[in-house]
C-alpha cells in the first residue's frame, strides 16, 4: 500500500496495517480513477464518483481483485458499503432525486474527498 | 406390444453435448487424481437442491412476527439466518435490506451474478442476463415497471449492486390484513422475486389449514 | 487517444448502465449437467483449486464473442478447463482423450438401451 502508514496505539497494543478501518460511517469518499488490466471489481460507472460511507463491512477480507489471480492470502482490509445518488451517476436521471445506489468498495479504491 | 422389426426404440436422453462431456471428463479426472473426493459433488448437489426461496420466505416471515429477530436480522443478516439453521456454505456476508413505506430496495449484480444463494437457491436466468444487470442501476423504476411494480415518486429506491463478499436479501413490507396469520401462512406469501425486490408481497386469499 | 484501449480498459462483463433490451422473464430448469457444473465450481472453491473470483476473471477473459455465444454454464466449464490447464493440473491432451472416452461411453450405453 502506498501512502503514510498511520499507527494508532489503542489501549492494548498497536494494530497491524489494515486492521483499523481507514474510513468510518458518514465519511465522504471518492472512488479512485484507475484502469486495471485483466480483472477488477469496481465498475466503470462509479469511478471518480463521490460517495458517503454507509457501513464498514466486518470482518476485513482479502482484495478480491488479487483473488482473481489465485492469491488466497495476503493483507486483509475492509470493504465499505457506500451510497451514491443516481442523479450523480446518470445525467438526466428520470426517477426520484432521492434514488440511490449502494455498492461495496474495497479500501484501496477509496480516497477521502477533498 | 413389441414390433419385430428391430427398429431401435427412442432413447429418452439425447446424446450429451460437448460441454456436458467436458464437465464429466473434468470431474472424473480430478477425482482420479485425488483432488476432489468421490461423493463431494453429490453432497454439494444436495446442498444446492436444499436451498430454495422457501428458506428466505421463512426468514422474512419470522422477521414479520418477531421484532427482536427482525432487529438481529437487520444488524447481521448472516448470523440471524444461522439461528434458523441456514448455513452460509459460500462464506459470504448477508445484509438484509428493509423495505418501508418510504424506501424500496432492489438487488442486482452488474458484474456477474452474485446472489444470496445460501438463502434463496440459484438465481433465475433474467437476473444473470444483460438487460436486468445493465438497467437495474440506471433505470430501476422502468425495470420495476416491467415486472408490474410501480413505485411512487415520493418513495426512495435503493439499488444494491453486489461486487464483493456481501450478498443481499430484501425484507419486503408485510401486506395489510395479515395481522392474525400464522408464520407458515405468511411465509407462503413471500416469493423469490419479492426478496430480490422486483415485486412486492401481495396478500392473496388465505388458505386456512 | 488509443481507440483499442477501450477493449482492455473495460471488461466485457462491466455493463452497469449500458443500454439494453427489455427483460425477458423466461427461466429454464437447470439440466443435470448444469447443476453438476455448479456443484463442481463450489467444490473447487472449497479446495481452493479454483476460487470463485478466478472463475469470474476467467469468464471475462473469454471475451465478448464467446460470452455472447456460450450459455452460462458452458462458459463456466470452459473456464474450468482453461484455468486447470494454466495451473498445470490437467493438460489439454488428457482432457481431450477423456472427453472422447466419455462421449464414446455414452454412445455405447445409448445403443445398449436401444436393444
Amino acid at each position: 500500500m502506498t501512502g503514510k502508514i498511520e499507527t494508532q496505539a489503542g489501549p492494548l497494543g498497536v494494530p497491524a496495517d489494515g486492521e483499523t478501518p481507514r474510513f468510518q460511517i458518514g465519511d465522504r469518499v471518492t472512488i479512485s480513477v484507475r484502469y486495471p488490466v485483466g480483472h477488477y471489481r469496481v465498475p466503470h460507472y462509479i469511478r471518480g464518483k463521490k460517495a458517503v460511507v454507509e457501513a464498514v463491512i466486518k470482518p476485513r477480507a482479502l482484495n478480491n481483485e488479487d483473488e482473481g489471480f489465485g492469491r488466497n492470502a495476503g493483507q486483509k482490509r475492509h470493504y465499505y458499503r457506500v451510497a451514491i445518488p443516481l442523479t450523480d451517476l446518470w445525467p438526466g436521471y428520470a426517477g426520484s432525486a432521492t434514488d440511490g445506489l449502494r455498492i461495496e468498495v474495497f479500501e484501496n479504491w477509496l480516497e477521502r474527498t477533498q | 406390444m413389441h414390433s419385430h422389426d428391430h427398429t431401435p426404440i427412442t432413447v429418452p436422453d439425447s446424446a450429451p453435448g460437448y460441454y456436458e462431456v467436458m464437465e464429466t471428463a473434468i470431474r472424473e479426472l480430478l477425482t482420479e487424481k485425488g483432488l476432489i473426493q468421490p461423493g463431494e459433488i453429490r453432497r454439494q448437489l444436495e446442498v444446492l437442491d436444499s436451498r430454495t426461496p422457501q428458506l428466505g420466505a421463512k426468514v422474512v416471515a419470522r422477521a414479520w412476527v418477531d421484532m427482536e429477530f427482525r432487529a438481529r436480522l437487520l444488524e447481521n443478516g448472516r448470523t440471524a439466518c444461522e439461528e434458523l439453521g441456514i448455513t452460509f456454505y459460500d462464506d459470504t456476508q448477508l445484509i438484509v435490506l428493509e423495505n418501508s413505506p418510504k424506501v424500496h430496495n432492489l438487488i442486482v449484480c452488474t458484474l456477474c451474478s452474485c446472489y444470496p444463494r445460501p438463502v434463496l437457491g440459484l438465481p433465475p436466468d433474467w437476473y444473470k442476463q444483460k438487460p436486468y444487470r445493465a438497467r437495474a442501476v440506471r433505470e430501476p423504476r422502468a425495470v420495476l415497471a416491467e415486472f408490474g411494480t410501480v413505485i411512487p415518486d415520493d418513495v426512495e429506491i435503493r439499488v444494491s449492486d453486489s461486487t464483493a463478499i456481501v450478498r443481499y436479501l430484501v425484507l419486503p413490507l408485510r401486506p395489510e390484513g395479515t395481522e392474525d396469520w400464522t408464520e407458515e401462512e405468511l411465509a407462503s406469501l413471500v416469493t423469490r422475486d419479492a426478496m430480490i425486490g422486483v415485486i412486492n408481497v401481495e396478500a392473496r386469499e388465505r388458505i386456512l389449514q | 487517444m488509443t481507440p483499442s484501449a477501450e477493449f482492455v480498459k473495460k471488461l466485457p462483463n462491466d455493463i452497469g448502465g449500458a443500454s439494453a433490451d427489455r427483460i425477458d422473464c423466461r427461466d429454464h430448469e437447470l439440466q443435470p449437467w448444469e447443476k453438476r457444473c455448479h456443484a463442481l465450481a463450489d467444490v473447487l472453491d472449497y479446495h481452493k483449486i479454483l476460487n470463485t473470483e478466478e472463475k469470474r476473471r476467467g469468464v471475462a477473459e473469454l471475451g465478448t464473442e464467446l460470452i455472447g455465444k456460450l450459455s452460462y454454464y458452458e462458459r463456466w466449464v470452459t473456464v474450468f478447463a482453461n484455468i486447470l490447464f494454466q495451473k498445470q493440473i490437467l493438460t489439454p491432451e488428457e482432457l481431450a482423450i477423456r472427453m472422447g472416452n466419455v462421449a464414446a461411453r455414452h454412445s455405447r450405453e445409448a445403443a445398449e438401451l436401444a436393444l
